[in-house]
């Protein structure tokens, strides 16, 4: 037995009744992922905020915008990058510096490479990467030895990095920012702009008070 | 300046945003993928949006209230453009009836930065970024779609052939057309036109699909001046339906 469902959109739809026996999900019955990086503050470097599948980086930005930037009060930037393009250092343990396993003399025997790769470093587990900045090299390995260079004086522990080369990243570019210009007025996708919690109160002291 | 001409103007775009947002956010939870599902439903909150802030110029003219202006008309009242109402049918339906609608809307938009009515000159500024996306959005899906399967062009040619002329009947002049452009308000619908031709068969160029010759497609005109299809009365009745159980709910 089904029951009737109360969604107009759906009853009008006349859905028969399931008749077909259920099948095993077949797989890769999805697309692809991509990585969504995105700017919060304008003072505040790009993180990491999450996944979404997509035929393509072009799709792949459509989908970002709205997964990870419909909230918040202001964005300045989206970047998307297909999930293979991300490489991945080791993570290191208890706390310690990726950058202490690369010595010294590595960074003085190493030269800029070819090709730009962009830096992301991890400095609590569980939480997510921060853009570092850009190096020049010919490999990922060599870039994180370039980004110790540049950025492995900055105080806190990095755990793990993850280095992208610059050309298989998607950038928002300039004029896409105003795709944002409204966010900030947009306080009816916010949990906080409904007052239930406050109405339900209300209710019960009424109704007790009868 | 002419408010008969301005409130014209202002009730079919608030009236067309209002319905098409009605429309696309009857996909909410129905999405063909979660990702969709999402920008699809903002897009709609967007141009629901975007209509309560013309109601609003409205009511500053001197007409009712937003929700009462939104809620408590019949289909007759309303000056939105047929395509709008038609009900969803399947996904392409939508997709063509999104890009058609934006690609339109941003050149509306446009236009009206530049006119002399000040509230719409200011507002279409501060919606263009939203039409920005909501247009990238569309073109993007055309592409991908337009160039994928047989399947998949197959019904968007189909949906291409049904609503290109109800897409023709959205630039339906005003019965102040005349006075909108020579007081500088709008520069008229026939403005419009061609440059929508020319941004929406730049896409169409890029897929497998075929756009009709608009000089041989009579548009279906009418809703402006308040002729609808059937399928705008329950559209209103079930938009409203929370409003005439409790004018006052609020959540």
């Amino acid at each position: 037995m089904s029951l009737p469902s109360l969604d107009p959109r759906v009853t009008r739809l006349h859905i028969p009744d399931w008749t077909n026996p259920m099948e095993a999900i077949k797989p890769m019955d999805q697309f692809q992922t991509f990585q969504a990086f995105v700017q919060h503050r304008e003072n505040k470097p790009i993180e990491y905020v999450g996944v979404v599948h997509a035929p393509n980086e072009e799709m792949a930005f459509l989908f970002a915008k709205e997964q990870y930037t419909r909230r918040g009060n202001t964005c300045f930037a989206l970047w998307v990058v297909e999930t293979s393009n991300v490489m991945v250092s080791p993570y290191t343990e208890k706390g310690s510096s990726l950058y202490e396993m690369i010595d010294n003399e590595a960074i003085e025997n190493l030269e800029e490479g070819e090709n730009p790769f962009e830096i992301f470093h991890l400095f609590k587990r569980g939480k997510q990467h921060f853009y570092a900045g850009r190096v020049m090299a010919n490999s990922p390995d060599e870039a994180i030895v370039q980004a110790k260079k540049l950025y492995g004086n900055d105080g806190k522990p990095v755990l793990n990095i993850w280095v992208i080369q610059t050309g298989h990243i998607l950038f928002s570019d300039e004029d896409d920012k105003e795709i944002w210009n409204t966010l900030s007025e947009k306080v009816y996708r916010e949990a906080i702009d409904y007052k239930g919690a406050d109405k339900i109160k209300k209710y019960k002291e009424e109704n007790q008070a009868k | 300046m002419n408010t008969e001409a301005i409130k014209d103007l202002l009730y079919k775009m608030a009236d067309d945003q209002l319905i098409l947002g009605h429309r696309n956010s009857e996909w909410t939870g129905m999405g063909p993928l979660l990702e969709e599902d999402i920008s699809f439903s903002s897009m709609a909150q967007d141009k629901v949006g975007q209509s309560y802030v013309l109601y609003k110029m409205l009511h500053e003219l001197g007409e009712q209230e937003p929700d009462t202006v939104a809620f408590t008309r019949n289909a007759d009242q309303f000056h939105n453009c047929q395509m709008v109402e038609l009900p969803n049918g399947e996904y392409d339906f939508s997709l063509i009836r999104h890009f058609f609608y934006d690609n339109a809307e941003l050149l509306r938009f446009q236009a009206l930065t530049s006119s002399t009515y000040e509230p719409l000159a200011k507002a279409v500024v501060k919606f263009r970024g939203e039409v920005r996306y909501h247009v990238l959005h569309a073109n993007t899906f055309i592409k991908q779609l337009g160039s994928s399967t047989d399947e998949a062009i197959a019904k968007l040619q189909a949906s291409i052939d049904i609503l290109f002329p109800y897409a023709l009947g959205m630039f339906e002049k005003s019965k102040f057309e005349n006075e909108l452009i020579a007081e500088g308000i709008f520069t008229g619908e026939e403005s419009l036109i061609e440059p929508w031709i020319e941004a929406i068969q730049k896409i169409i160029d890029q897929t497998s699909l075929q756009l009709p010759d608009y000089k041989t497609i009579k548009p279906i005109n009418g809703g402006r001046y308040g002729t609808h299809t059937k399928d705008l009365q329950p559209l209103v009745e079930e938009m409203s339906a929370v409003f005439r159980v409790d004018p006052t709910a609020d959540w």
